[in-house]
């Protein structure tokens, strides 16, 4: 390997350059105008919904899809023809999306590897090295002779990175790689781009649904409808559109929610706090505003700081007027401040040392945890932890091999019927007819509860409005967006008026203003009808809008909080969340890391990282810096996310079974 | 009313209401699917009609001939290979010639007249012929030889009958057996009647197995099964309205087949009892709908379903008799139609169709399809229901 070049902010000519691109695809137009450059060196993202136009992108970038208008240019070459894009491919690593898209299933990861090799004629020697090397870096070593079938979720799109970089590529193009991947091994992921970056100046192009992975990219183009909307980098695209971020906590939730929501747009119930985006006021003046508004209401913990990526896209969204204008549902607030904490203390799920075997394998291991009325309960942890299996336990498909629970009041090893009366239930995949209308599919669902007859039209009627559904009654569920279809999906399981409802993994894939509505109507079942509400998911930012959390690891719950006390409880185990901005990050990064800070992370020109003395640590980094010449620019507090939460404690049990199995 | 027998009567009205949700969305999702309507339509009409007409008669074969005598004998024997069975289709100088074209398929028979024919007939010697035919296809192979072999024997026949001089008014002096048969049941012999009715069975017994697999395929292929599971609905629920949409649709299906192909187009004489035919025709559908449902929980996708009812239907459909009658099979295999059974319901369709059969003579069938497919059903409905119980 050659000396590390850590000059990275210095550029020469681009690596891509691509001008006025456009694609349509038989008459609809999926890009349309776009331009970006990607510098040697760069983690370039590009975020954005499902259908922005990201693959497409990609692909043309890559050489595998032809283009209608514009130019792209990569590595000096202009890819227009088929001989073009031949000439870079050797030089690039593309990735494509879906979970392990590139690999054979029955091969093992070696095999898998050794593949890879041969189509890109890598040497034997080279092959040895780089295999090690790579194979270590995803921590994949202990699992070469693995059928790649048989992998999780991270671990296939890990073993897919490795082959795409088998050929070491100067430009890697990774579609998504991180979708459907669980924090751990997304955390892994960008540990290993960044290395490479560090030791082979590469270049990377990353499409990423999540918002919050925004702070990851030196650059990014966020993109919505084929259209790039913002380009920069992050805190540039979160300085367009200036404002600030209140979050507070207020009693009744449910009350204050309308109230905040009739004034402002982006309003959001994240778990107990409520989140105000207050478009172009300082901070005083937006908490004033806000409080002003609340009069009324019970209101503490009010505090103000900088708006997110996801606050900054909505926003621009808006202004482009590109959200679609339909309603919000709206909260009954009457109702709501009636009921609001009469139920509290009545348990709508109670699971008790729940297991489940299947053969010598033990699925779910003495699982147990409380869910009351009007709560909102996170079943967090990776692929194969064991959420699906308590799902289908207490959802009564499965029958546990020990333990008990009680469901709705109903005891889950006797009324199995008469608990899947009394709960809706929504899957990870979306389970209705697609080829059926959105009316036909609630009819059916409605008529299978045993809605009666005179119910069945107040009942249909009451889904569409709830759900948000006018408009689109007679379409088929198949060719609705993703974002309707979930909300279709939540109608159906809500059709029978049920007071405990399961969902699993509810907004994959949905993008951020879709996810703000679902959760929208998430929010007024927990706070105004009571409903008990039962989510897996292995998506932090959906974690953050739950009341508690269960994370679960190995079949095991390992940690029972709610989301603040879980952050806390990381605070006092593993130090407070500090963040060093600097100008050569890749540098910096190297030193903290030698410097005995290992678990530190790059976010795109950011260093995180965790200190249980942070006075002791800021003169230590501070020192290091001096030491090296190296401009510092600032050493400030975060708060850690549940994405935080959730790495350290599974590294943490990860480590201790390592050590129970020596 | 006591309370309890209003509950278990609003029980049971939620029961009946399930179902006929369950029904009407079957039906709707087929209705929706263009594809699968347009297949299931074209086995109904077009294909039965095709089948009807195709012919397993003897049509036009390709005759060559190497005549070595060429004479007014070996002439008159070569033109009496006509159409519409045979077609002279030229001549070969060498038997190589003749070898050469039967295995280039470009001939059927070749028929050898070596030299000295004529004289020898007109000698009142034996004169023999030889006759090659291609019996790669045994139907049209078998029916090639003996139409050439009556031909000639005809030929012969007439041949020692001239040289005896008996000839018009004096042949009838000759004792001769006049052999009339009497065909019942067919009297034209139309195979249009027999080769239709046939494939309409086959294609009852495809679609009575593929629907429903089909519809519970693709829950399973588009995980709709698992939101049904969560639902109060037993696996009873799920499946039986499967089963009684995809027999609907089959019934329906068969109407139109009888009605527009069997009978508008083939004047099958529909002797029998219509609502006996189908009420016989449900019984089946339900039996293989069992099997569909067993096919169903051993695939995962479509494709593997398809493969499956290809694998199940080859076999029920050569030991039923739709293809080749009972009497042709080996004793063994005589035994084992026993269990297909389209066996029973080709006895009976045929039985209903075209002898006017009733139940007084067909019972013995009726029992067997009903023993046999009860428990064909209930095995598809076992297996159904353990894995998704």
């Amino acid at each position: 390997m050659g000396q590390p070049t850590l000059v990275n902010t210095v550029v020469s000519e681009p690596i891509v350059k691509v001008q006025g691109f456009s694609k349509s695809y038989r008459k609809k137009l999926a890009v349309d105008g776009v331009d970006l450059a990607i510098n040697k060196g760069e983690i370039y993202g590009l975020i954005g919904p499902d259908g922005a136009g990201k693959s497409t992108l990609m692909k043309a970038i890559a050489g595998v899809l032809t283009y209608d208008g514009g130019q792209v240019e990569v590595f000096g070459e202009i890819i227009d023809s088929e001989a073009a894009a031949e000439k870079i491919k050797g030089r690039i690593g593309f990735m494509p999306q879906g979970l392990g898209q590139n690999l054979y299933a029955e091969l093992s990861v070696e095999e898998n590897i050794d593949f890879f090799a041969q189509l890109r004629e890598v040497s034997r020697e080279q092959l040895i090295s780089r295999k090690r090397k790579l194979l270590a870096m995803t921590r994949l070593d202990k699992f070469t002779n693995r059928p790649m079938k048989l992998l999780s979720g991270g671990m296939k799109q890990k073993l897919g990175l490795v082959c795409t970089l088998i050929h070491e590529p100067e430009l890697i193009i990774l579609d998504e790689p991180t979708t459907g991947v669980d924090p751990v091994s997304r955390r892994d992921f960008w540990a290993i781009l960044t290395a490479l970056l560090r030791e082979q100046n590469i270049a990377a192009l990353v499409s990423t649904a999540y918002m919050d992975e925004a702070t990851r990219f030196q650059q990014l183009s966020l993109m919505y409808d084929g259209k790039v909307i913002a380009e920069g980098e992050p805190d540039q695209i979160i300085a367009k559109v200036p404002g600030t971020l209140v979050e507070l906590i207020a009693r009744p939730q449910a009350v204050a929610l309308s109230q905040l929501k009739s004034i402002f747009q982006q309003v959001e119930a994240v778990g107990a706090v409520l989140r105000v985006f207050v478009e172009g006021q300082e901070e005083e003046a937006a908490i004033k505003q806000v409080k002003s508004l609340l009069s009324g209401q019970e209101v503490s913990e009010i505090h103000a700081s900088q708006a997110e990526m996801e606050d900054a896209f909505i926003a621009l969204l808006s202004q482009a007027n590109l959200t679609d204008s339909e309603t919000a549902p709206s909260i009954d607030t009457n109702q709501a401040s009636e009921i609001d904490a009469s139920q509290k203390d009545k348990l709508a799920i109670e699971a008790e040392n729940l297991c489940r075997d299947f053969g010598d394998f033990r699925a779910v291991d003495q699982v147990s945890f409380q869910v009351r009325y009007g709560e909102i309960f996170g079943l967090l942890g990776a692929n194969g932890a064991g959420k699906s299996t308590v799902f289908k336990m207490l959802t009564g498909i499965l029958q546990p091999t020990g333990g008990e629970g009680k469901v709705a009041g109903q005891d889950m090893l006797r009324a199995n019927q008469a608990i899947k009366e009394r709960i809706g239930y929504m899957s990870q995949a979306f389970s209705l007819y697609q080829d059926m209308t959105v009316l036909e599919n609630i009819r059916l669902y409605a008529r299978i509860y045993a809605v009666a007859r005179k119910e069945l039209k107040q009942r249909v009627d009451w889904v569409i409005a709830t759900a948000g559904l006018q408009g689109v009654e007679n379409r088929l569920a198949g060719a609705l967006p993703m974002g309707i279809r979930q909300r279709l999906a939540l109608g159906c399981a809500l059709v029978h008026q049920p007071k405990v409802l399961f969902l699993d993994e509810p907004t994959s894939g949905v993008d951020p203003v879709g996810r703000r509505r679902f959760w929208d109507i998430l929010i007024q079942m927990a706070r105004v009808e009571q409903v008990a509400i039962l989510v897996t998911t292995h998506y932090m930012s959906e974690a953050e809008h739950c009341d508690h959390l269960a994370l679960m690891y190995a079949g095991r719950i390992i940690a029972d909080a709610t989301p603040e006390q879980m952050k806390e409880a990381l605070v006092k185990a593993a130090g407070e969340l500090l963040e060093v901005t600097t100008d050569q990050p890749l540098l910096a990064l190297k030193l903290i890391e030698q410097a005995g800070f290992e678990e530190a992370a790059l976010f795109g020109k950011k260093i995180h990282l965790l200190a249980k003395e942070p006075q002791l640590v800021r003169q230590q980094i501070e020192s290091i810096f001096t030491e090296n010449n190296i401009t510092l620019h600032s050493i400030s507090h975060r708060h850690p996310s549940l994405e935080d939460v959730f790495v350290y404690q599974v590294m943490t049990h990860e480590n201790e079974m390592a050590r129970h199995e020596y | 009313m006591s309370l309890m027998a209003r509950i278990t009567e609003g029980k049971s009205y939620h029961w009946w209401s399930r179902m006929a949700a369950m029904t009407g969305k079957e039906l709707l999702q087929l209705g929706r699917d263009t594809v699968l309507v347009c297949a299931v339509l074209y086995l109904f009409t077009l294909d039965v009609l095709m089948a009807g007409g195709v012919k397993m008669d003897l049509n036009q074969g390709a005759v060559v001939v190497h005549d070595s005598d060429h004479s007014m004998a070996s002439r008159e024997l070569i033109y009496r290979f006509q159409p519409p069975y045979f077609k002279l289709s030229g001549e070969i100088l060498n038997e190589k010639e003749g070898i050469q074209l039967l295995d280039q398929g470009e001939a059927l028979v070749v028929l050898d007249i070596p030299p000295k024919f004529q004289h020898d007939l007109l000698q009142g010697k034996p004169a023999a012929v030889q006759v090659q035919v291609d019996a790669s296809n045994t139907v049209l192979g078998s029916l090639a030889a003996s139409y050439s072999s009556q031909i000639i024997g005809q030929y012969g026949f007439d041949a020692a009958l001239q040289r005896m001089g008996l000839t018009g008014e004096s042949l009838e002096t000759v004792p001769m057996l006049d052999d009339r048969h009497r065909v019942w049941y067919n009297p034209n012999q139309k195979d249009a009647w027999f080769m239709s009715i046939s494939e309409l069975l086959t294609v009852i017994t495809i679609l009575a197995m593929m629907l429903p697999a089909a519809a519970a395929v693709r829950e399973k292929e588009r995980g709709t099964i698992e939101q049904l599971l969560v639902s109060p609905l037993t696996p009873m629920q799920i499946l039986l309205p499967k089963v009684i949409s995809m027999t609907l649709v089959i019934l329906l299906g068969t109407a139109l087949s009888v009605g527009l192909i069997l009978h508008g187009v083939f004047d099958v004489p529909m002797k029998g009892s219509l609502p006996l035919f189908f009420l016989v025709t449900a019984l089946y559908t339900f039996a293989m709908s069992g099997l569909g449902l067993f096919v169903s929980t051993m695939s995962r996708n479509l494709a593997q379903a398809a493969m499956l009812v290809i694998m199940i239907m080859m076999p029920i459909i050569l030991l039923s008799g739709a293809w080749t009658p009972p009497e042709a099979m080996p004793e063994v295999i005589r035994q084992a139609m026993y269990f297909s059974p389209l066996y029973y319901y080709i006895e009976m369709a045929y039985g209903i169709l075209l002898k006017g059969a009733g139940l007084a003579v067909l019972w013995d069938s009726l029992l067997g399809l009903t023993m046999l497919g009860s428990v064909v059903f209930l095995f598809g409905v076992w297996r159904f229901k353990r894995q998704f119980g």
